[in-house]
């Protein structure tokens, strides 16, 4: 066989494969280009560097958070302990970094504690086939209630100047920036080119077809949670280094919003299917909106009805895809 | 020998709870009195109403995660029917209870007209809800209500909190429900086999749809208890509550994969839960450390109902 | 197409004479639960063959088939291949050996691509040991243009494919393993008749390159255009295996019913009464239509048809689990709406599905709450059930069908198969049908219990009521029915009266191509 012999299309022409594959980004990312130019034309402010620099900067942590659970819902899981696990990750970096560790040890130590935690929690899921809800509830009052009684809420100050990564502004760009297009980029890459990665969407896909193909769904969901636990300790310390304090308590309803980026970004929730390139769009469309409330004089107090509405309707539309598709 | 299995569950938590109970006397001497066990009923009363409609909702095999967010709904709603739209307050209760439940109905509506599962539908509406709750607040929250409110919250009946009275008759209504009525039959038999119910002539969805509105109207019952008795109506009200119900629900020994659980075995769950927060608060566990020993419980609880049910060979 | 000559990824009959005997079973025995399923039977497949297995329900097929794809192991008996013994563990050591499995519940990934389905596990790389995917897509693409599907779309997401590409998806899947042997479960019995004709020229395709393929279909017409050899199993005993050539539709007949005239059935009691259920022109969606029949009362009505013929659609469909979307339903000739089970069990009808364990009993719960359960109404006072007497009627129907039980408080699951359908049983008796439907009413039940309940149908037919029973088994449709319908296709066929319905007749019937009309 030549290789000059591909003068016959094999399949659909790349820009329709491209399509096929990334509609739902493709659409959240359109929602995000549309928000900029309506919000804009009606407050130039919107656009200032400032704003901007809050909005990807201050809103890096949850894309992150939401790489690690993409891949736990295209596995066919959920996690809504990630909120917890991210307060309990900052504090600790913190607490590390006024100890007078050296800055390394406070920034790797709680990823790998966070690891660590996940894939056992990743475990009891898959070898007792608990649900992962009941799981992960438990876990988030483990962890919630755990950091509570440690630290008593007790806020944590003095933070050394060169623990701050996330202030750090490589090539005049926040760090937390190229952290969040780093990873996504890493992470899609990872789901698309490795075994691994398609392993997560068979296994998400139709767990018995996985078994049959001689892949391991144990192992595949232990690996993911733990992947996920790594993303989750990055965006723990994304989240403790970006202010002078850490208040050593857990972010309310962040599991949610993580939850939504996902969702949204095109992970079916009924699991084998969706992109972390979606998920992170997902995070800077939310802190989009949630900034554009401010600037069109709409109280921020209606940004989680507009999220819960957004989640529905995704739901909603992906039942009546999937019902279509059968 | 269902019946008798199914006692037998109850039993073991009824001696873990006696137990649990003669532990924490001997702790702390605050413990077993009269004013502390009455006021941690009173304390239980809003997790233990919703617990009734969660009970049923996780024997159908469901699960309902927006119960916290229908109760911060239902109190805003209270308060803002009440001050700001001027209704008379017994109707301002009346419309916000109504809402909680038409609340519930929605969750019901979306799991059984469009087969959402119930853990992502209730998620949905879980942001959805108290979104509206913040939304229709505005972060403010709702005070003055006059003294005759503070009734349901913190007056008593006979030296016994009202809301105790409340939760003990509702408790006997939902357990005579589940225990001994068709409807209670039609509930075990949706979660057993949902397929198998159906060919017999079981109304599936009817049977759902009256459990999530049933849930979304206690939820809605305890918006008003909470607000009674903290005084003020906050959009916060309830957050997290969901855990605290599905873990007493759960440690009562309702099985989280349907088809088994009784009131009873609700009822012991949510006392043992509440003697082990009060206890530890009393022997010098800080106030918010007790949760820890909710999740613990609760993965324990379903460890152990999954291990017995493997070596039941099931 | 264009000169894309001979696919690497293909299998080559390159050494014919090698593989004379690719696989080989003697012998084989399985039991499960001490009922003996499978009973020296002895299987052998040549280069290049198409081998036909051919049996009713329960003859021991599915059995057979996976013992060779790793998913059982035999009790008794040796695998060979090329002349060397081999165990295999798993359906994975299978595969190595060249042995793949088309399932009739196809093993996909709805949410990802074709290409992706054939190659998940076993995808090309490139030298970083990532994913190839344009190498992927391009195996994708000749692997299916080699199965004569040039147009199946490999960047098309598999679960918007009808079941005919999704099976040529799971066809090529198998081929990319260098299959040598492909064992088809019935595969023609969710097709369509175009899709059907397809079909066939893949498997003629793989024949000519020297794959053997095991095929297992009802529909003789298939086996006589694409089999060399046909093996026919009956009650797990291996009958023969024939030559194409020596045998005819009526000899295989013959062979798979074995049995049919010689087992005895309860006769008839008194005569058919009038009209009582009465059918015109029904419908539900496209999967059944114009169905008119009507049944009447002492008469036991037998609808014959092979799996997915729409017979199991049509008694969903009188039961009020699919309502009708078109025609008319009438009892006692007036017309009715079905729109639920409930519906369908207020106006006297009883429905005793096919799937005992998933459909017809919570076998978690106790014979008296199983029991109960479609008489919630009538055991209870106002609301709530009376507990003496959902008990006493769980002991009449332990009584009336003879349970073998401890009691109304054993767990259903606790009862052997005949048993748990006696439960069913009980149930649905318990709430006075004038109109039984039975579908399978004895698949997977001892011999013994079997004949209990076809004694006990003609006794419920001898007082009155009319029964419309659906069964796989020819012997059975054909001993217990006073009127036999056949469907093909979503369609009534044939009508027979109990003296013309023969075997070969209803058989024939049964199992032409496509569901055109009877002549």
């Amino acid at each position: 066989m030549s290789n000059a012999a591909t003068t016959v299309p094999i399949g659909r022409t790349p820009f329709r494969r491209f399509l096929g594959g990334y509609g739902q980004e493709i659409v959240v990312l359109l929602s995000i280009a549309a928000l900029f130019a309506v919000v804009g034309a009606v407050n130039q402010r919107f656009l200032s560097d400032n704003n901007i620099n809050a909005i990807f900067a201050g809103n890096a942590y949850i894309a992150i958070a939401a790489i690690g659970m993409s891949m736990v819902i295209v596995s066919g899981h959920i996690d809504v302990s990630v909120g917890s696990l991210i307060g309990v990750i900052a504090t600790m970096a913190g607490t590390l970094a006024v100890s007078g560790y050296p800055v390394w040890i406070a920034w790797v130590a709680p990823i790998l504690f966070a690891i660590a935690v996940n894939a056992g929690v990743g475990a009891l899921i898959a070898y007792t086939r608990i649900p992962s809800i009941v799981v992960t509830l438990g876990m988030l009052s483990i962890l919630k209630g755990g950091l509570i009684s440690v630290t008593a809420g007790a806020w944590i100050t003095n933070l050394p100047a060169e623990f701050m990564i996330a202030q750090m502004r490589p090539f005049g760009i926040p760090s937390a920036v190229w952290f969040m297009v780093g990873l996504t980029v890493i992470a899609a890459l990872f789901m698309r080119y490795t075994d691994f990665g398609r392993a997560i969407y068979a296994v998400g896909g139709n767990i018995e077809a996985a078994r049959a193909a001689g892949l391991n769904p144990e192992r595949t969901v232990v690996g993911v949670f733990a992947l996920h636990g790594f993303f989750a300790g990055i965006a723990g310390i994304l989240f403790a280094t970006q202010l002078q304090v850490i208040q050593s308590t857990v972010p309310p309803n962040l599991e949610l919003t993580v939850i939504t980026a996902s969702v949204i970004g095109g992970v079916s929730i009924l699991g084998g299917t969706g992109t972390v390139i979606g998920s992170t769009l997902a995070a800077i469309l939310f802190a989009c909106i949630g900034s554009a409330l401010i600037f069109l004089n709409v109280s921020a107090y209606w940004l989680r009805a507009v999220l819960g509405l957004m989640i529905l309707a995704t739901v909603l539309a992906d039942m009546a895809r999937r019902r279509r598709a059968r | 020998m269902t019946a008798a299995r199914l006692l037998r569950h109850e039993t073991i938590l009824a001696i873990l709870t006696v137990l649990a109970l003669i532990v924490l006397a001997n702790l702390s001497d605050k413990f077993f009195t009269a004013e502390n066990l009455l006021n941690q009923g009173r304390l239980m009363s809003e997790v233990g109403l919703v617990a009734l409609a969660m009970t049923f909702v996780i024997v159908t095999g469901g699960i309902d995660l927006s119960v916290g967010s229908i109760l911060g709904m239902t109190a805003i709603l209270l308060g803002v029917f009440w001050q700001n739209v001027g209704l008379p307050l017994p109707l301002a209760m009346v419309a916000a209870l109504l809402c909680g439940t038409l609340a519930g109905l929605g969750n019901g509506l979306i799991i059984t007209r469009f087969k959402v599962p119930p853990l992502i539908a209730t998620l949905a509406t879980l942001a959805l809800y108290r979104g509206l709750a913040e939304g229709i607040s505005q972060a403010r929250s709702v005070r003055g209500y006059p003294e005759w409110f503070f009734y349901f919250g913190q007056g008593e009946l006979l030296g016994v909190p009202f809301q105790l009275w409340l939760l003990g008759l509702l408790t006997t209504i939902a357990g005579v429900i589940l225990g001994l009525t068709t409807f209670g039959r039609a509930t075990y038999a949706v979660g057993a086999n949902e397929t198998a119910a159906r060919f017999s002539g079981i109304r599936v969805d009817a049977t759902k749809l009256w459990i999530y509105t049933a849930a979304g109207f206690l939820a809605g019952l305890a918006a008003v208890i909470f607000v009674s008795r903290v005084t003020t109506t906050r959009s916060d009200m309830g957050t997290g509550l969901e855990l605290d119900v599905i873990t007493g629900v759960v440690l009562g020994g309702t099985s989280i994969f349907g088809g088994k659980g009784t009131i009873v075995g609700t009822a012991l769950g949510l006392i043992l839960i509440q003697a082990l927060k009060n206890g530890l608060a009393l022997s010098g566990v800080k106030g918010d450390g007790t949760i820890v020993v909710i999740g613990v419980v609760l993965i324990a609880a379903i460890l152990a109902g999954a291990l017995f049910d493997r070596n039941r060979g099931g | 197409m264009g000169d894309r000559g001979p696919a690497g990824a293909l299998p080559t009959a390159a050494s014919p004479a090698a593989l004379a005997f690719p696989i080989e079973l003697r012998g084989a025995s399985k039991s499960f639960a001490g009922i003996r399923v499978l009973n020296d039977v002895s299987f052998d497949m040549r280069v290049g063959e198409v081998h036909a297995l051919l049996g009713e329900n329960g003859a021991g097929k599915s059995t057979l088939i996976k013992i060779l794809s790793g998913l059982y192991r035999a009790d008794e008996g040796e695998i060979s291949i090329n002349g060397r013994a081999v165990k295999f563990a798993t359906p994975r050591e299978a595969h190595a050996a060249g042995i793949a499995t088309v399932h009739q519940e196809l093993l996909l990934f709805p949410e990802l691509t074709v290409a992706e389905n054939i190659f998940l596990g076993q995808a090309p790389k490139t030298h970083w040991r990532l994913l190839d995917w344009q190498a992927m897509r391009q195996r994708a693409r000749q692997l299916l243009d080699s199965l004569d599907s040039p147009d199946l779309d490999i960047d098309a997401k598999v679960g918007t494919l009808s079941i005919a590409n999704r099976q040529r998806v799971e066809i090529a899947r198998a081929l990319s393993q260098d299959a040598r042997v492909l064992i088809m479960d019935e595969p023609t019995a969710a097709l369509a008749e175009a899709d059907v004709q397809r079909l066939m020229d893949i498997v003629r395709r793989l024949k000519a390159r020297g794959v053997a393929i095991v095929y297992v279909s009802h529909r003789l017409s298939e086996i006589f255009a694409l089999a060399d050899r046909v093996t026919v199993l009956r009650d797990g005993n291996h009958v023969g295996t024939l030559d194409i050539g020596e045998v005819d539709e009526n000899r295989l007949v013959s062979m798979m019913v074995g049995r049919a005239i010689d087992r005895l059935y309860p006769p008839k009691q008194g005569e058919s009464g009038e009209s009582l259920l009465e059918l015109r022109h029904v419908a539900y969606r496209n999967v059944v239509s114009g169905i008119s029949f009507d049944l009447k009362r002492g008469e036991i009505l037998g609808i014959a048809g092979l799996v997915g013929s729409g017979r199991t659609e049509t008694a969903l469909t009188i039961f009020g689990i699919t309502p009708a979307t078109a025609g008319e339903i009438l009892i006692d000739g007036s017309p009715v709406t079905i729109a639920s089970p409930e519906a369908a069990r207020d106006l006297g009808i009883a429905y005793i599905p096919e799937d005992r364990g998933s459909q017809g009993l919570i076998r978690t719960q106790t014979i008296s709450e199983n029991v109960a359960l479609a008489n919630l109404k009538r055991l209870s006072t106002g609301f709530m059930v009376d507990a003496a007497k959902v008990r006493k009627e769980a002991e009449n129907a332990i009584r009336r069908f003879g349970i073998r039980a401890r009691g109304p408080d054993q767990t259903v699951r606790e009862l052997s198969g005949g048993n748990q359908q006696k439960v069913v049983l009980g149930k649905w008796l318990a709430t006075n049908p004038r109109i039984l439907i039975m579908d399978e009413p004895t698949r997977g039940i001892d011999v013994g219990s079997k004949a209990e309940i076809h004694i006990l149908m003609r006794k419920l037919a001898g007082e009155g009521m009319a029964i419309l029973m659906i069964s796989s088994e020819l012997p059975e449709v054909l001993g217990m029915s006073d009127r036999v319908l056949v469907m093909n296709g979503g369609r009534i066929v044939a009508t027979f009266d109990r003296q013309d319905a023969t075997p070969e007749a209803v058989g024939a019937a049964m199992t032409r191509a496509g569901g055109e009309k009877a002549a």
